[in-house]
């Protein structure tokens, strides 16, 4: 098992090294750093000489890679070109506050997802698997921003409008103390990534229960005179878990990432926007240090999954 | 399994819960005040940006939420009033001829700060910071955004605590844009007793959040990506403003940033897009609207390149009917910039004749060149361009038979996008093809090395704002600025070199007294519009909405989004 570890760590070493390329090579065709100097009156050839000096960004871009990955290597993603800040300052500050809101969607993602994909599987074609597959479609069509701006329409602008006790229309770290506060601000964006992701998660899981539900083992049980209850949650939901386990798995090193869309339409000063607006100014140094973060994160997390898979299935065998 | 995944849940919900608070309390409590709690009480009034600083010291960066944060700490020997005349801040008046700060020559300017001035520390602020903030800018091992006209200071003496006696290697007309707050700030005053000695500054903790201040307000909470707090000086020589706090929000999407107004999460926004105009009144009368018309326009400009090595030429040519004054003149009769003004922009901005509007520079005797399709027919005619079977005017341009078809490039925001789609109609009309090309910013604005159209001269048109900073820039027009393979640092994006307008603008150039310069602006002004050598689109305008309770003093458009917080207050 070691010798297949370490084999997938030096190949992930190889992986990570070409995602940052790739991304370095992007991020440079993309947007000029520089042009953020482009037009602005006053400002002299030498200025600009001088500022592209210290970026680096006058040397050939062979040379400014290799510089930054061997910076890389050594644990200092470098600088932005436009804050000045260290990157991993940067990503510091914004990380816990992205696993704040991802995590806790997250948590009730799972939460959700069981009930209603569990919920629907039973009950197939009942009314209430109709209306959970309904609301499912709906939640799963529709853009997030569409939900995001709804519910912010009707729970914080409505609400304040009818004179009701509303909901605040973005992030505010006022006082981090206040657990209150931070729980009030998190109930639309959480609820927004909820919807999101619930719609697909719950349709996979009923898929994955009524596919169990249809094996001769489960007859088997049933043949044996089981209650339908001991059936489902002892046997059933047991082996139908496995597959929406790893799907969570493989859903934790995007939660390093963030969510775009969510965290800028509700201020949310996480990693998705850190990303977003530096990368929109060719900021490579930012880019590629959150690019490497979630590469490196799934990386790992796709080699602990399979290495799991040992643990929670016998026959699987590592070599 | 139910136990093991509760548990996972249970960890994965506290560790969420202990993350949050580790990442958010790590980050208050560098300003004077310590950690800070919201609201504290008093008169606050919190401000949604749609951007967060990258650095807060203006000296360093190119964008404008740096230059507004850094106005409201960081001040100059002088300040731009609502009426955008010059007045003093931290002298005690602007030097002129008349009270002898200005040399006859023009080549020696004296400040006199006030007494007893200090920094939000307790520190003296003196004449020696402005020495220091001359060597700090002209530092090479600092990355700062411009050195322009600093760069021409030979010294500066300081006899007392008082005065600073700026010598100058040659005439610097723009001198009013040093050591002054302004739209970019590039002229505030640093404290020598925190950055003497350091250079590479541009990485320095004090750049990016400066924790004393000179101006009436410190920074005193910055959190990345949330909102900054700003508490007053106590030692402003002005005194305490009218508010006790104010926040700064960072509010991306301007949909969110007209729901935080509705629900009085902000009471201000200062940077709506003109396009937000579309709903923005409708939001009266709890959130009211102000639009302010400034010295920034939109243009559409011709690529007059012609095709060399020497100075003034450029890797490229033009396209070649622009050449022609007539086919200039009549794309300019041929777009209706006052409809798409009063469509577009809603009519509450204007159609500028020339350069500079809304500014004392601007020549007020020019009216727009009206929308006249006509007559931009009749001029296409004189130039040989006669309608094709397609519908596109055709004609001999240096013996070649030329389509008026041409590519006109511009970034991707939607106002562009719209404007262009309007302009392509109208001169359709007319017999030209007009074929917009979006790209984003950051391409389009790309400099020579990056290959960028504009910048290298391979395009036809292209479209963007230029302005006023706060003196009128005519280094733009130069021969000596046409960007080439030569001259990759030129600025000159018209890539047009015109003897005659090249001296008009060395002319302005000749005093330091701003009348007579005037002459020579007006002359210039005129010039370009007799030669119809850009399209004068619109004044862009500041789209500023706020609550009711929040009372917004007149603003000046070259001073600043926030170079009047002092005054700002509540109801």
């Amino acid at each position: 098992m070691w010798t297949y570890i370490s084999r997938r760590l030096l190949q992930a070493l190889v992986i990570l090294v070409i995602i940052t390329g790739v991304c370095f090579l992007l991020t440079h065709f993309s947007a000029d750093p520089m042009s953020q100097y482009a037009n602005k009156q006053g400002m002299t050839a030498a200025d600009r000489a001088i500022i592209a000096h210290s970026l680096g960004l006058d040397q050939p871009l062979p040379v400014q890679y290799v510089k930054w990955l061997w910076l890389a290597l050594h644990g200092n993603l470098g600088n932005s070109f436009f804050s000045r800040q260290p990157v991993l300052t940067m990503i510091a500050q914004r990380l816990p506050l992205t696993l704040e809101l991802m995590v806790t969607a997250e948590v009730f993602i799972i939460i959700i997802s069981l009930i209603l994909g569990t919920v629907s599987a039973v009950k197939q074609y009942s009314a209430i698997d109709n209306i959970i597959t309904s609301f499912s479609f709906i939640g799963y069509s529709m853009p997030i921003f569409f939900i995001a701006f709804g519910l912010m329409q009707i729970f914080a602008v409505q609400f304040k409008a009818w004179g009701l006790p509303y909901l605040p229309t973005g992030a505010d770290i006022w006082n981090p103390k206040d657990l209150g506060a931070l729980i009030r601000h998190m109930v639309l964006p959480v609820t927004c990534l909820v919807i999101i992701q619930v719609a697909g998660y719950s349709r996979f899981l009923r898929s994955s229960i009524l596919e169990v539900l249809g094996l001769d083992y489960v007859r088997t049980a049933r043949a044996k005179g089981l209650s339908e209850r001991t059936m489902l949650f002892k046997h059933a939901l047991r082996n139908a878990l496995l597959p929406f386990i790893t799907i969570i798995g493989l859903d934790i090193p995007f939660l390093l990432g963030g969510a775009l869309v969510t965290e800028s339409i509700f201020a949310w000063p996480g990693m998705g926007r850190l990303f977003w607006e530096y990368a929109q100014r060719g900021d490579f140094p930012v880019v590629n240090g959150v690019l490497l973060l979630t590469g490196t994160a799934v990386v790992f997390f796709t080699i602990v999954v399979d290495v799991l898979y040992t643990f929670v299935d016998p026959r699987i065998r590592l070599s | 399994m139910k136990r093991s995944l509760f548990l996972v849940l249970t960890i994965l919900a506290v560790a969420s819960m202990l993350l949050a608070s580790c990442g958010t309390a790590a980050k208050t409590g560098k300003g004077p005040g310590g950690s800070i709690p919201f609201p504290t009480g008093g008169k606050t009034v919190t401000v949604g940006f749609s951007q967060e600083p990258d650095l807060v010291d203006a000296l360093f960066s190119s964008m404008s939420y740096a230059a507004w944060v850094d106005q409201s700490i960081q001040v100059g020997l002088g300040t731009w009033d609502a009426n955008n005349n010059l007045v003093p801040e931290l002298a005690t008046e602007i030097p002129s001829i008349a009270n002898g700060g200005v040399s006859a020559d023009g080549l020696t300017i004296t400040w006199h700060l006030r007494k007893g001035l200090l920094w939000s520390d307790g520190q003296p602020l003196t004449s020696a910071d402005v020495k220091f903030t001359w060597q700090l800018l002209t530092d090479p091992g600092n990355a700062v955004y411009t050195r322009a006209g600093y760069d021409q200071i030979t010294s500066i003496d300081t006899p007392d605590t008082t005065t600073a006696v700026l010598h100058f290697k040659a005439l610097y007309p723009g001198w009013q844009t040093l050591f002054d707050s302004g739209p970019n700030n590039q002229g505030n005053i640093q404290p020598m007793h925190i950055l003497q000695g350091k250079t590479g500054l541009e990485k320095d903790p004090f750049i990016h959040w400066p924790t004393i201040s000179s101006g009436p307000w410190v920074i005193a909470d910055w959190v990345a990506g949330d909102h900054m707090t700003l508490w007053p000086n106590p030692n402003y020589w002005r005194g305490k403003p009218k508010l006790d706090q104010i926040q700064i929000k960072f509010v991306p999407d301007p949909e969110t940033a007209k729901a935080a107004l509705k629900t009085g999460d902000v009471d201000f926004v200062p940077d709506f897009a003109e396009s937000d105009l579309a709903d923005l009144p409708a939001l009266e009368p709890a959130i009211h609207t102000r639009v302010d018309a400034g010295p920034e326009f939109e243009h559409y400009l011709f690529n007059l390149g012609v095709k060399g090595t020497g100075v003034g030429q450029s890797d490229y040519d033009g396209f070649c009917p622009f050449k022609d004054v007539k086919v200039r003149k009549a794309i300019i009769l041929g777009i209706d910039r006052q409809t798409i003004v009063n469509t577009l922009l809603f009519g509450k901005t204007t159609v500028p004749a020339s350069l500079w509007p809304n500014s004392f520079w601007y020549n007020t005797n020019l009216t727009p060149y009206p929308y006249d399709p006509t007559q931009a027919a009749s001029l296409l005619d004189s130039a040989g361009y006669a309608l094709g079977t397609d519908g596109i005017r055709h004609g001999m341009c240096n013996g070649v038979d030329t389509k008026l078809s041409f590519n006109f490039e511009t970034t991707n925001k939607q106002l562009r996008e719209d404007m262009a789609a309007a302009v392509q109609a109208q001169l359709k009309q007319i017999g030209i093809e007009f074929k917009p090309i979006f790209t984003p910013s950051g391409t389009f604005f790309g400099n020579y090395a990056s290959g960028a159209n504009m910048a290298t001269g391979n395009f036809d048109m292209a479209g963007y704002t230029t302005g006023f900073y706060p003196d009128p820039y005519t280094d733009g027009f130069l021969c000596s600025t046409v960007i080439s393979a030569q001259n990759q640092g030129g600025d000159n994006n018209y890539h047009l070199c015109d003897p005659a307008l090249d001296a008009i603008m060395q002319a302005s150039n000749a005093s330091a007294d701003p009348a007579v310069r005037k002459t020579a602006i007006d002359q210039a002004q005129q010039y370009m519009y007799d030669n119809a050598l850009v399209v004068p689109m619109y004044a862009r305008a500041n789209v500023m909405s706020y609550v009711d309770r929040f009372v917004l003093p007149p603003t000046s458009v070259i001073g600043g989004m926030m170079g009047d917080t002092f005054d700002w207050d509540v109801k």
